[in-house]
């Protein structure tokens, strides 16, 4: 196929006419040392195709097909001018009226018809944009002479003495160096440039903090006898949820609201409708349970409930979880329940943990192990 | 006047001259010739819209912050005073209702980048069914996967940069998705966050990744691409006289430059029209983010909805063994899953080539009826991917039309195995059967709607030889080119121009060839 | 601005009402108005037997005992009757796995008589006094998006749930509506007792709710169902790369 190509790569029309050919009359690779290859030194300028276009090559530009454009038809050219020149005063018209806007119209939210600013911003900026791009086109296609131009490919690959000669020069430079020879000079060299790629590690290290993975990920703000604030912050007591309510709460602690794994959502049920195993038999008070609304899957916090069917649905993927069974997994991409807290009730009637979650909370982790924190519950559970 | 201006710029051309020599190069360039054809435009737009999103791009770094401080808020959105927030959330408010000009560039902004990915998806598409990444564009098309790959990246770095309930939430799932990976997980997601979720330095790491170095290596790149799309020259549709070592077209100068740059302010016309017209990304109304809070139908942007919908439609598998999690269930579908489709993507010119035993040089396209292998993976492909990408909008189907979410899902499941097979074998039967319709029409020609009777009494309806501006068209197999060439209408069909269309030749009534077509220039009128 | 001068326009017409009540209270005496209270709302009550019996007896029993076709209505109060007739949800059509949104079959009086009666029988919550719209907009905010967003999207415009349950728009809804909704925890969406968000909280995420499916504007132009990124994807392709293809034909088109 190359040889073809090569065998078919001809100047277009003679006439000394490189102009009209562009790069079909030069390789555009210059090639310096090397020997001259290109398409042109090949076959040599004025060959010509043996194509029919050849015959009409004579106004230099190869033309094949007049474009269309109306410079016979006064009438029609006029009117088209007429076209292009409206359009391109559209524009005028846009910028003066985005001009007009941008420095008058309100732009603050509250003031009066603020909403309007940006729409009408948008409509000047597209009149002012399109008037100036659509005028472009319409000129280029009715008043500009727009002729089908054949031009010639040149040959992409190189001659192959080109190649070998580069070869030649290559292995010739790198003997050169020496480096074949000299081994200690190679093996230091691979070494000591090797060893630059470990440069940029340490550099990660200041990325990020050194936390004990497993510590950092498997443990949340809640600690043994925090209470449950609501989102304002108010300590939640028993009896502020109704059966069919559920709330989301946060440790009792400073800024537990922006703790990112330490949102949960307290449900209250029909303690009738509560499946209670026996090893979570302290867990829940009375119908009310504590669920991380952190997704095991992707980290969403999970607080679509259903409080008729005991649905927990995560809006992100998908999954739900059943919160009257130790919110197993009925449905979606997560594998695991949600992790639970533990409950009591203070002597003031406020609900407080009874320390963290049954598991680490949140999506999964190769290192994750899944009763990291129970030995503390077995402890807990006696008081 | 005309004079003046003209003797100054023959004197700057000579200044610049005598010192660059640049004269010659010019010349080149401004002849260089640019086939015509509408789907040749739609990776212009990418480049348009990416020169958009620079300049909108750095208006609003002139206001945005990129820090994840904490604030209160006592701007001039009231629904939000007194509320806690990042800075970076704060300025973006004041971005969009504080500064002059400031929400029209945001929102031009974000369309440009859904265009950007749009038009990057429509292009490949475009490159790929007719098969304009063969020998010798290989490269190009890696550069291009690349491109489309860093524009997902840069794009959804964007999205998470002003910190609000959404993007925070799609934050919270990168970070999840990157906890998930084999061994080094937590590393991984603890190096890029700064610590646990949310490590408090997320934006202010992403924010310099997003203005300077994800754009500065996609500006690299995109001149990378169009450097070869010069060197390499465009391909062209065959026709007459297009043939593998000719380029037919406009040249630069100036028709077609003229074409470019008007098309240039159209794409922005339309992206300040959707920009001015068209709300997008309501930050105010999404609130800011708080881990705690979450809204139905989170999406990310539709670039990213492919992952969101595999991630939907994955079963929970998770397995456990030692003191170890692995997960397949987020690790599929994010991480494993792209890899794959990229990577089958960027590997596909070599796969096709080598499978093929193709090593020719290809300038010429390629009808996507005529490669009917790789048109129908092509409709497999995209079906994959547009039922991934409905999976991610699964919610908002329930929501709107009130399906059952689970059914859905349960559906799309199955669809994401069942439908792309079927759509391969469909396709393909489809264009076998548009193949022997093409050779119907060089063998027989074309129907006239002539009935003659033949003496023994039977009924036919008289043929007219296809026209040879049409034939040439259809030449693309060896048998075909037999067929015209040596055909009674094969001779010289090439100073006729080529009929335009993507996929027939347009132009309703094909008329039977005139009498004799002296030097084409007759044949004009039944064309067009 | 705006919301500003009406929160205090707000303001004005609460301290008026007061004024006038007080006028009223002193005007006529403590005793006989709550006597006249009480004769009021023992007709009301009368009233709203009668549409009861008429209307919801044939589903929730003779006693509001409940049976086949309705869950008992002791002790839920009023609010869960202005909340299922006034949204037109009440009397249901046909049994559905969710009831809709229908046209309202009351007026606001038979309404409130219907609440009376019910209200009667075992009590529950019930509307506060005054105007529900005027609590604070930015606490609503918050807590709309810790309490609501999740199932009813941040706009308001609902959301799926599982099975095709869903959490309805917000759009439709009154001020009556939206309280006694939180209070009554109707079908599958939790309740909120006082306790839990107190009348102030319910009544400032109602203000914030009416804010932003009714008052707020879309400075950004057409809000596209305020549904997220789904729709904007899908104008990028439609509308965004529709007109930009429609524009390379018309420059690929020879003239």
């Amino acid at each position: 196929m190359s040889d073809s190509i090569r065998d078919r790569l001809k100047a277009p029309a003679g006439h000394g006419e490189q102009a009209g050919g562009g790069d079909t009359s030069r390789s555009d690779v210059t090639s310096g040392d090397f020997v001259q290859t290109d398409s042109r030194s090949a076959h040599g300028p004025g060959q010509t195709i043996p194509s029919p276009s050849a015959t009409q090559a004579g106004d230099g530009g190869t033309g094949l097909v007049g474009g269309g454009h109306l410079s016979d038809d006064p009438k029609r050219a006029k009117r088209a001018e007429q076209a292009v020149a409206a359009l391109f005063l559209l524009s005028l018209v846009g910028v003066i009226g985005f001009c007009v806007t941008f420095a008058a119209w309100p732009y603050e939210f509250g003031e009066r018809y603020f909403e309007l600013y940006t729409p009408l911003l948008g409509i000047f900026m597209t009149l002012s944009l399109l008037g100036i791009g659509a005028g472009a086109v319409l000129w280029a296609k009715t008043l500009m002479v727009d002729e089908e131009t054949v031009q010639m490919r040149h040959q992409l690959s190189s001659d192959p003495k080109d190649r070998e000669a580069t070869a030649e020069l290559l292995k010739k430079g790198f003997e050169e160096t020496g480096l074949p020879r000299r081994t200690l000079l190679r093996n230091s060299l691979l070494l000591g440039a090797g060893s630059l790629a470990i440069l940029p590690v340490p550099f990660l290290f200041g990325f990020g903090r050194f936390q004990h993975k497993e510590r950092v990920l498997a443990k949340t703000g809640w600690k043994a006898g925090s209470r449950l604030l609501d989102e304002l912050g108010r300590p939640v007591k028993m009896g502020d949820l109704e059966i069919g309510g559920a709330k989301t709460v946060f440790p009792d602690v400073p800024g537990g609201r922006r703790l990112a794994d330490s949102a949960a959502f307290i449900i209250r049920m029909r303690p009738d409708e509560l499946k209670v195993k026996e090893d979570r038999k302290n867990w829940s008070i009375d119908g009310h349970i504590v669920y991380s609304v952190i997704c095991t899957h992707l980290g969403c916090p999970v607080k679509l409930y259903e409080q008729q069917t005991h649905h927990l649905f995560c809006p992100c993927h998908q999954s739900t979880f059943d919160a009257a069974d130790e919110a197993k997994v009925l449905f979606g991409p997560a594998a695991r329940n949600l992790p639970q807290l533990a409950i009591s009730v203070d002597a003031d009637g406020y609900f407080v943990a009874r320390g963290d979650f049954n598991e680490p909370v949140g999506p999964s982790y190769w290192e994750r192990k899944p009763h990291y924190s129970e030995p503390k519950y077995n402890a807990e559970a006696g008081s | 006047m005309a004079t003046a201006v003209e003797k100054g710029a023959s004197g700057a051309a000579v200044w610049v001259d005598d010192r660059l020599g640049s004269s010659n190069f010019i010349k080149r360039s401004l002849n260089k010739v640019f086939p015509d054809h509408w789907s040749f435009m739609l990776g212009e737009i990418a480049l348009y819209s990416f020169i958009v999103l620079l300049l909108s791009g750095t208006y609003l770094t002139l206001f945005f912050e990129g820090s994840s401080r904490e604030v209160i808020y006592h701007g001039a959105y009231t629904p939000l005073k007194g509320i806690p927030m990042s800075a970076a959330y704060e300025s973006t408010l004041r971005i969009s209702f504080e500064v002059r000009g400031g929400l029209i560039m945001r929102q031009i902004h974000h369309w440009a980048a859904l265009l950007f990915m749009a038009s990057i998806v429509v292009h490949l598409m475009r490159v790929f069914f007719t098969g304009a990444f063969r020998k010798p564009r290989e490269l190009n098309w890696l550069l291009g996967v690349g491109l489309l790959v860093l524009g997902i990246l840069e794009g959804f770095a964007g999205y998470s940069l002003p910190d609000d309930l959404l993007s925070g939430t799609g934050l919270r799932i990168a970070y999840s998705i990157a906890l998930s990976i084999p061994v080094i997980g937590t590393w991984a997601a603890f190096l890029v966050f700064g610590g646990e979720y949310p490590g408090g330095e997320i934006i202010e790491r992403l924010y310099p990744i997003h203005i300077l170095l994800v754009p500065g290596i996609i500006l690299g790149l995109i001149t990378a691409h169009l450097a070869l799309v010069w060197y390499q020259k465009h391909t062209q549709f065959a026709g007459p006289g297009r043939t593998e070592d000719t380029v037919i077209g406009s040249k630069v100068y100036p028709a077609y430059g003229a074409k470019a740059g008007g098309f240039f302010f159209l794409v922005f016309g339309v992206l300040t029209l959707l920009g001015g017209l068209a709300q997008i990304n309501p930050i105010w109304l999404y609130g800011p983010y708080d881990p705690s809070q979450v809204s139905a139908g989170s999406q990310p942007d539709w670039y990213v909805g492919f992952l969101d919908g595999s991630t939907r439609l994955m079963p929970n598998w998770e397995l456990r063994f030692w003191d170890y999690t692995f997960s397949p269930n987020v690790l599929l579908p994010t991480q494993v899953l792209p890899g794959i489709l990229f990577g089958l993507l960027a590997l596909y010119p070599f796969l096709e080539a080598k499978l093929t035993r193709d090593r020719a040089y290809h300038n010429l396209l390629d009808r996507p009826r005529d490669k009917p292998v790789r048109t129908a993976l092509g409709a497999m492909s995209i079906t994959f991917y547009l039922i991934l990408l409905i999976a991610g909008g699964n919610d908002i189907v329930a929501s709107i039309f009130h399906l059952s979410i689970n059914e859905i899902t349960y559906t799309l499941r199955a669809g994401l195995f069942i439908l792309p097979p079927l759509v391969y074998v469909a396709t393909k039967r489809f264009c076998l059967s548009l193949q022997r319709a093409d050779d119907e029409l060089l063998h027989h020609g074309i129907e006239s709607g002539t009935i003659r009777r033949l003496p023994s009494g039977e009924f036919v309806e008289e043929t007219v030889p296809l026209p040879p501006q049409y034939s040439v068209l259809l030449a693309t197999t060896p048998e075909r080119k037999e067929l015209t060439s040596h055909g009674a209408h094969g001779d010289h069909p090439a100073a006729t121009p080529a009929p335009r269309g993507f996929f027939r030749p347009r132009g309703g009534v094909i008329e039977p060839a005139p009498e004799k077509a002296p030097d084409g220039k007759e044949l004009e009128g039944t064309v067009d | 601005m705006t919301s500003t001068r009406s929160r205090f326009s707000g303001y004005a017409v609460l301290l008026l009402a007061l004024a006038m009540v007080g006028g009223l209270y002193t005007a006529f005496g403590a005793p006989k108005s709550k006597a006249a209270d009480g004769a009021n709302q023992s007709i009301a009550i009368e009233e709203g037997r009668q549409l009861y019996l008429q209307g919801c007896s044939t589903c929730h029993g003779l006693n509001n005992e409940g049976g086949a076709g309705g869950p008992t209505l002791i002790g839920v109060g009023a609010s869960a009757v202005i909340f299922q007739v006034e949204s037109g949800r009440m009397p249901l059509a046909a049994g559905v796995a969710q009831a809709p949104r229908k046209k309202v079959k009351y007026d606001r009086t038979q309404i409130d008589q219907l609440a009376a009666y019910i209200e009667s029988r075992g009590g529950g919550p019930t509307l506060p006094k005054g105007r529900l719209d005027d609590g604070d907009l930015a606490l609503g905010g918050d807590l709309f998006r810790t309490n609501c967003s999740s199932c009813h999207n941040f706009a308001g415009v609902g959301g799926a749930l599982t099975r095709s349950k869903y959490a309805p728009s917000l759009k439709p809804a009154d001020e009556r509506v939206i309280y006694t909704a939180m209070q009554s925890g109707p079908e599958n969406m939790p309740r909120f007792s006082d306790n839990q968000l107190t009348v102030d909280e319910k009544k400032a995420i109602t203000r914030y709710v009416r804010y932003i499916t009714h008052e707020a504007k879309d400075p950004g132009g057409a809000p596209l169902g305020r549904y997220g990124p789904v729709p904007e994807g899908l104008v990028a392709f439609l509308v965004g790369i529709g007109l930009l293809i429609v524009i390379t034909l018309w420059i690929g088109a020879r003239a």
